[in-house]
């Protein structure tokens, strides 16, 4: 995976959890891809090194398991795959 | 001796109107004297898009600025005159606010930073994006639109910060990405853009 994604089902969801993995690992925000049809508009990217340390602070927050959605991106352009983890 | 234009303690944009009025009426060698660093870049790029050379001198708070009109030739010309650098599209991004949109300001903060995601990932890159107003604060504080910005800016596209804004806010040494630039350079940008898309 050359990154990671998180998707959210609602555009609070993906706001709070900015704030959720503040300090944790560094994320940026982008669109959700056009590969992943599930989530609001809004997804949040770290980078594969984070991925344990980020799920973990997600799982001990307010966001309920359902309400996001980890994918693994690799490629970019039309070679780009998004796998769900 | 040749002719001096003082400018010490003029604002912004008074040194280049002032520099520029000496350029009209036929002076092609002149020294300006401007007392801030902003003034300095201001008064290089106008040298440079007038076919000026300039060299700098300071001395205790004053900078004095030596124009001399360039060896003329038709490629220099055309290089100066040329709308926008190559790499970038023929096409300006203007942004007056750092949100998009009216209403809240986290979810605007989020899709502005989305915007220059998708910008930067994208093909078709603008020749120039041009910040004014509260949109300073986005080269500034916000450190993934500036990531983004460093991207644009390594293929080609040119970042002008309105350094009058910069200062207004106080933000002017937080710059981490583009130039400081003034009224002149930005409206030239959007006049020889083919368009101008305004957020």
């Amino acid at each position: 995976m050359d990154y990671g994604v998180i998707t959210f089902t609602s555009t609070y969801g993906a706001i709070y959890a900015q704030k959720v993995l503040k300090g944790v690992a560094p994320v940026q925000v982008m669109p959700v891809l056009r590969e992943i049809s599930l989530g609001c508009g809004i997804a949040v990217r770290f980078n594969p090194e984070d991925l344990e340390g980020v799920k973990a602070a997600l799982a001990a927050s307010t966001l309920k398991e359902g309400e996001y959605a980890f994918y693994a991106i690799t490629g970019s352009g039309k070679d780009l795959t998004a796998q769900p983890l | 001796m040749a002719y001096l234009v003082d400018a010490r303690g003029k604002p912004c944009p008074t040194p280049v109107i002032m520099a520029k009025k000496a350029m009209a009426e036929g002076h092609e060698t002149f020294t300006v004297l401007v007392d801030n660093p902003t003034a300095v870049e201001n008064l290089k790029r106008l040298a440079d898009n007038q076919g000026f050379t300039v060299s700098v001198r300071e001395d205790g708070g004053t900078f004095a600025l030596d124009f001399a009109k360039g060896e003329g030739c038709a490629a220099c010309e055309e290089a100066v005159n040329s709308p926008l650098p190559a790499a970038g599209g023929d096409w300006a991004v203007f942004v007056g606010r750092d949100i998009i949109g009216d209403g809240d300001r986290e979810l605007g903060t989020n899709l502005m930073r989305m915007f220059f995601y998708t910008l930067a990932q994208g093909e078709d890159k603008p020749g120039a994006v041009l910040f004014m107003n509260a949109g300073v604060k986005l080269p500034t504080l916000d450190e993934q639109v500036a990531d983004h910005l460093k991207a644009l800016s390594d293929a080609g596209t040119e970042i002008l910060v309105c350094g009058t804004c910069l200062n207004f806010y106080g933000i002017a040494d937080q710059l981490k990405v583009g130039t400081v630039s003034n009224m002149y350079d930005i409206v030239t940008r959007m006049q020889k853009a083919g368009k101008v898309i305004s957020l």
